[in-house]
């Protein structure tokens, strides 16, 4: 019941959530790596963008790899990566730095957000969706 | 009884036998003759050991580890390959040197401000075979330079001096402007100065005698490794003087001003390869010596034990370019 | 209810009885163990390339937290190391009781029976936990701190009381083993109360009285249960069933709920958000805030910490029990009559919401991260072996498009049984008052609400 109730939900919400039709943009973004976070941490763009990520690490080599995108760089200091891609998944990423740069690595973490996040959305009405379900099941 | 002797065994066979195992291989590594090498940044303590002796001719085992982010370990003035270190991921290398001397290892992947001081040496021990003589003294110390003097050139180009304009104006260099030597000892501002006083150059204008400065440089450009004079300042330079040559690298900040005592050996802000002052009053002899003997404490390094001459040299070039505008051949 | 006891197949009762495959598998785990701590402090510093770090805090939390505990419960704390080198010294035996032990086998003080001294403990490790997960030297002394520890327990107190009383995971498997379909009962109470001697609690030549310090007979809640199988060896009736049953069972039970435990399901809680927010989150000054550990910076980050688990997360909860009694009816609610019974009660709504949450927060740590364990198994210190040969194989994140569907769905169930157990909670709690029975829907709204809020905030520190 929960299973069909959830994919319902997502169903609706998913083409409710389609950004209205905006035209692809390049965009070229620089983005600083440092032990351990990247300046600016969070990136925004519309789907269909192209980006081309300017990493510059300013202490020790690091990179970026973009979860979802499978995509990945590094990057030493001094010598700027460029990393070019169409943002063509909608939601939110998180991009982390792929060459261990010493303790707090596995933490060094931004976030990308492609156009609409309409899993977050979907999520949020499955949820009210769940708590209702949750209480109904409870039979006298 | 027999069943908990069995237990017993049990038990220190898996529980003790796993540390004991790991214990012992390790204890076995270390007796091996294998010398470990550990990389760190430079202020955890940079190459641990720094220094390591061998004898001429004889195999010298190497396990390469880096303890905290990416290194790499290179050996200076040698065509051996860099072997990058990424942090746990230790790389087990044999080296052998056949002729006696001090060897420089260094890392070339960028570790923080003070990467360049990770440096370590292998003395390898034994009589020379070869009369080696004395070690060949840079271009700037033969000529007596002061290396650290101004150099601020009085006469700038209006716009930067382009070597395809030099060389559309059609004319054949005397013998004097292509000698190797000449090129060396004079700076660009100076080679503006003798063409201005040629025959040949009285109908041209002041630009275009700094056309032809370019193709004087572009025809000492050394041959060859354009790409990797570009790596190299990539590699080793671009992190302080900047990818663009502006001295606005990312560690600019951090090397800082000049000390208000005006002291030319505290730490500076790296020299700014796009300034035509600058640069077009520095002969290629003192460039090379910058390179070579290092700044004295303002945090330029020292390259004299890395690079070989014609690495340094080809260096020299590429600095030029920040002020030419240089064809691809 | 129904269960399926597993005892009832012979093959399962006679593996569970022997002390061999117990014991088999204790030792192996103890080698871990001790490997892991040679590691941390011979290996390499790089935590991602040490088994110190990548066994433990990677592979083992993952197991733990997204197999064992959710379908075993107490499953780990039977084969368990740590207490173990100091139960073999008091026991004085590897294979059951034979002769005497070490020991000077003191009672547990009665002011201590509570499980405050693991939600403190709790509370300290997540403290320090930025350097802990990722400086192999630290993690390797807090390994060896415990067994010192645990090893100390067992020298002066009677039977497991680290387990029991002091360690800092058992607060969580603990608790949140209360909602896996296993169990261990007695299978007919009346067989108990006319046997006397009580051998599965004082124990005989089979084996030894419940380690873990409760009456198998009694036993309605797998809480404080280790499963351990000692019962199941000394009950001379062959009264004790491991039984698969439905999930969260327990927080059916009316009996035995408290404010210690109350105070561990909000402090799991609000830790599994707070880890949500450092570790996978983009702020680095608040990374940096919890790396430095001893600052005076780290001081602030602390106090927020305590802040969220022990004031804001229970401070919340309360005004929304007292919303949820006048809601139903109870005029007493703002004097305050009723609202402690029911927060405390209602508490165990966060159960199932806490293991949901450190489930969908464990995800994308292990999916992340998971692309060390292979390369560590085959060179566990760091320094160039290659065991298995798999030592060269570099980092990768699995399934990192896949991980945020799977958050939702976790997160998704984990409030479904959330408000099914705040309902079953408050329809116990109206009964109990003697108010109607339509006042419990009243009741157990707010405290859904509360769930739905968490579950949103949830979504927005994993997946938005």
């Amino acid at each position: 019941m929960l299973g069909f109730a959830l994919a319902a939900v997502f169903a609706l919400a998913a083409p409710l959530a389609q950004a209205a039709g905006s035209q692809p943009v390049e965009r070229t973004i620089h983005v600083q790596a440092s032990s351990f976070e990247f300046t600016p941490a969070t990136i925004r763009v519309h789907r269909g963008d192209i980006i081309t990520l300017e990493i510059e690490s300013t202490d020790v080599v690091h990179g970026i790899a973009i979860d979802g995108y499978d995509l990945r760089i590094d990057a030493d200091p001094g010598q700027t990566a460029r990393l070019t891609f169409t943002a063509d998944r909608s939601g939110v990423f998180r991009f982390r730095c792929p060459v261990t740069c010493g303790a707090l690595h596995p933490f060094m973490i931004g976030k990308l957000y492609v156009g609409n996040n309409s899993l977050y959305w979907g999520a949020v009405l499955a949820a009210v969706l769940a708590a209702v379900v949750g209480l109904w099941s409870v039979r006298k | 009884m027999r069943s908990s002797r069995l237990a017993l065994g049990l038990l220190f066979i898996l529980a003790l036998g796993l540390p004991l195992f790991a214990a012992s291989w390790r204890w076995w590594d270390l007796r091996s003759g294998v010398v470990e090498v550990h990389a760190r940044m430079p202020d955890a303590g940079g190459w641990s050991p720094a220094s390591i002796r061998v004898p001429a001719g004889e195999a010298l085992r190497l396990m390469l580890t880096s303890d905290d982010v990416m290194h790499s370990f290179a050996i200076g003035q040698s065509a051996s390959p860099v072997i990058d270190l990424y942090p746990g991921k230790p790389v087990e290398t044999t080296l052998q040197f056949d002729e006696p001397g001090k060897y420089t290892f260094y890392c070339t992947r960028w570790c923080g401000p003070d990467h360049w001081r990770m440096r370590g040496t292998i003395e390898v021990t034994g009589d020379a075979n070869i009369q080696t003589g004395a070690a060949e003294q840079p271009l700037y110390l033969t000529l007596g330079l002061d290396i650290d003097a101004h150099h601020e050139a009085s006469t700038l180009p209006q716009q930067r001096p382009s070597v395809v304009r030099g060389a559309a104006l059609g004319l054949v260099l005397p013998d004097k402007y292509l000698a190797l030597d000449y090129y060396r000892l004079h700076s660009p501002e100076q080679v503006w100065n003798d063409l201005r006083g040629e025959l040949f150059s009285k109908e041209l204008d002041d630009q275009q005698v700094w056309d032809l400065v370019a193709l004087v440089w572009q025809f000492h450009a050394s041959s060859g490794d354009a790409e990797s004079s570009q790596q190299l300042y990539a590699r080793d330079c671009a992190a302080c003087h900047g990818e663009a040559g502006a001295g606005d690298g990312v560690f600019a900040h951090v090397l800082g001003a000049a000390s208000e005592t005006g002291d030319m050996h505290a730490r500076q802000t790296p020299a700014d390869f796009t300034g035509a002052a600058h640069m077009l009053g520095a002969s290629p002899a003192l460039l090379h010596g910058k390179i070579v003997r290092g700044g004295m404490g303002t945090g330029m390094p020292y390259w004299g034990p890395i690079y070989t001459d014609d690495q340094a040299w080809a260096l020299v070039s590429r600095l030029y370019e920040f002020q030419f505008e240089v064809e691809d051949k | 209810m129904n269960r399926a006891a597993l005892t009832n197949t012979p093959v399962v009762k006679s593996l569970l009885r022997s002390r061999w495959p117990q014991l088999f598998l204790r030792a192996l785990t103890l080698g871990v163990f001790l490997l892991a701590i040679l590691a941390g402090i011979l290996g390499t510093p790089v935590g991602n390339r040490n088994i110190a770090i990548v066994l433990v805090w990677i592979a083992w939390w993952g197991l733990l937290a997204l197999l064992a505990v959710p379908l075993f419960g107490r499953g780990w704390c039977n084969i368990c190391p740590i207490p173990m080198p100091g139960e073999w010294l008091q026991q004085g035996s590897l294979l059951g009781p034979r002769g005497k032990g070490l020991g000077l086998g003191k009672r547990w003080p009665n002011p201590l029976r509570n499980i405050w001294i693991q939600n403190g403990a709790f509370l300290l490790l997540a403290l320090c936990s930025a350097v802990v997960l990722t400086e192999p030297k630290v993690s390797a002394w807090v390994l060896a701190g415990f067994l010192l520890v645990a090893i100390g327990a067992s020298l002066v107190f009677e039977r497991r009381a680290f387990c029991r009383y002091l360690c800092p995971v058992g607060g969580y498997i603990g608790l949140y083993s209360q909602a896996s379909p296993l169990e261990l009962r007695v299978v007919d109470a009346s067989v108990c109360a006319s046997h006397t001697e009580k051998t599965c609690y004082t124990g005989s030549s089979q084996g030894y009285g419940c380690p873990w310090q409760v009456f198998p007979g009694g036993l309605v809640k797998n809480t404080n249960c280790g499963l351990c199988m000692e019962c199941l060896r000394t009950c001379p009736h062959d009264n004790l069933s491991l039984n698969v049953r439905s999930f969260g069972a327990d927080l059916d039970v009316p009996t035995g709920r408290k404010l210690d435990e109350a105070y561990k399901a909000f402090i799991l809680l609000g830790s599994a958000m707070i880890y949500a927010a450092v570790m996978l989150g983009p702020w680095g000054q608040l990374k940096a805030l919890a790396y430095g550990v001893g600052t005076l910076p780290w001081l602030g980050y602390a106090l927020g910490f305590l802040l969220v688990t022990l004031v804001i997360i229970p401070g919340s909860f309360w005004l929304v029990s007292m919303l949820g009694q006048v809601l139903a009816g109870n005029k007493d609610a703002f004097k305050g009559r009723g609202v402690k019974k029911a927060f405390t009660s209602l508490a165990y709504t966060l159960v199932p919401l806490g293991m949901t949450a450190w489930i969908a927060f464990t995800l994308s740590f292990i999916f992340a991260n998971g692309s060390y364990i292979l390369p560590s198994l085959s060179d566990p210190l760091g320094f160039g072996w290659n065991l298995f040969g798999t030592a060269g194989m570099g980092w990768t994140p699995y399934l990192s498009g896949i991980v945020p569907f799977m958050q939702v769905i976790v997160l998704l169930v984990g409030l479904a049984w959330a408000s099914r157990t705040a309902l079953k909670i408050a329809r116990q709690l109206a009964s109990q008052a003697r108010l109607p029975q339509e006042a419990a829907r009243r009741m157990a709204l707010p405290v859904v609400a509360f769930c739905l809020a968490i579950t949103i905030l949830l979504f927005q520190l994993l997946i938005a």
